[in-house]
């Protein structure tokens, strides 16, 4: 790592959120907890590469589908460490798989399964030609119902399974919070991350007929924390504009296009 | 429910294991533990089921693939609930979360993706014929590989993250478990029924050049939780053989062989369906391996009539390993 400053490529924003892909928002917080400095990059025409997002710096590049992910990699490399001092604490691991299995099963659930196309086209295809998205949702939803084991004879089994996991994820996490601002060592791990990624993602980018987003509506501690934290570390600088506008794609297609400034684009 | 007595119904043993099939073996074990007595019978004919393993008793059932599973079934229905005092702990759940996704899939990776087909022939299809079996095989290896997202590209990173989060998984539950005797309470939940199962598996049924093994056995304080509680909840009574033996099929192949405590056929419905099932698929089996020998046939007439011998046989083969 060349000590250069980072770069962060993620998908574009949406919904009020600086990235809104699941995938790539815990990277964004991650490095907002971290008070880190980094350029945020956006690629609008690869929905369906697995190494976005990913973190650059010169020579040194994190992609998600390596080491276990950018937060993962950034924290093995040594150029990002919000966990030195709790990952070797059992509980804090469980919780953090309990987060990136139950709850990212579920967020991906309704967002390839069970809504309709409407987010998943907003987030990952309306910057490619109508009939690519739509192939590209096909294959993709497909993928996803073979990842999460749902098929024509258990649809209905795995999704009770899928919400009654989340459900009791939502309630043990709530009960670990309790009134604290971060889950643990009053300091922002990666299972901050994480977690305030699913909860924003779930409160602001699924529907209001969403399960999920009812179920974490119901405890007012995780959503009183999301809010907060969404404030310290998510929202731009009060000067900008009070509902962030999503960047526009560039004529040239060019993924790295540095727009300083937002204009409309979802809304 | 009506008071009478539990039946499990699971895979055969094997490997030394009560019920070898990684899904059944935590049910046997919660109801050990739970000391609940219960019939331990055998269905060696439906290795692709996904109501296995169920309890019944009566009138009641709790399948394998309802309500998140037999222990959950049982727990919600007020059966036999190890949990009541615990289940409201956060980090008992993340621990069983973590147990149920990360380590299940380290399992199901080595068993059905990276070992031999070995011992899940011993575990699922001995009983069956062999193309039978190898078609069933190669059906749930593919099945299991979309489950864990694993494809032509990216079979190595996904391989190094699934033993990365067993590694970091196993490092924690050491770490949690101390020299306590249970990981929750000081009394088994079904925390401990997952994870002894899942640990028993991993040292017994596992092959020694297994990489999850050789992790698991970097951690003693588990190796002793394990030895400690399979003695006293698991192994079969003393006067057993040492290595219980799996069910032999008799050589009728007779479903219904009545070996005293042992029975091989799911009841009512499950059997039902399952019989239609079975003979479907033997006679579709039936059929491939004939369109197997005509294609052979035809093959051997062009190779005496041409000198060309570059005839593609792949063509033939519905099962291709391209993931």
């Amino acid at each position: 790592m060349d000590g250069g400053k980072l770069t962060l490529v993620a998908r574009k924003p949406c919904f009020g959120l600086p990235t809104a892909c699941p995938k790539c928002l815990p990277a964004y917080i991650y490095l907002k907890f971290a008070k880190v400095p980094f350029d945020l990059d956006f690629n609008l025409l690869d929905p369906d590469s697995e190494r976005i997002p990913y973190v650059e710096s010169g020579g040194y590049v994190a992609y998600n589908n390596e080491k276990g992910g950018v937060i993962e990699g950034l924290k093995d490399d040594g150029v990002v460490d919000l966990d030195s001092r709790v990952e070797f604490e059992p509980d804090w691991l469980s919780a953090n798989a309990v987060i990136t299995s139950w709850l990212t099963d579920a967020v991906m659930y309704e967002l390839w399964v069970a809504s309709d196309e409407s987010p998943v086209h907003k987030i990952y295809y309306s910057d490619l030609a109508r009939p690519i998205g739509k192939i590209m949702f096909l294959k993709q939803s497909r993928a996803v119902k073979q990842l999460l084991g749902v098929n024509g004879d258990n649809a209905d089994h795995r999704e009770k399974e899928i919400y009654r996991r989340a459900t009791r994820a939502y309630k043990a996490l709530s009960s670990r919070l309790g009134d604290e601002t971060f889950f643990f060592d009053s300091r922002p791990t990666s299972v901050d991350a994480n977690f305030l990624a699913h909860a924003l993602f779930t409160l602001q980018a699924l529907p209001e007929t969403s399960t999920l987003r009812s179920k974490l509506l119901e405890h007012t501690n995780v959503v009183s924390y999301a809010e907060k934290l969404r404030k310290a570390f998510v929202d731009p600088d009060p000067s900008s504009t009070s509902v962030p506008q999503p960047l526009s794609e560039s004529s040239t297609s060019d993924p790295k296009s540095s727009h300083s400034s937002w204009s409309k684009r979802c809304f």
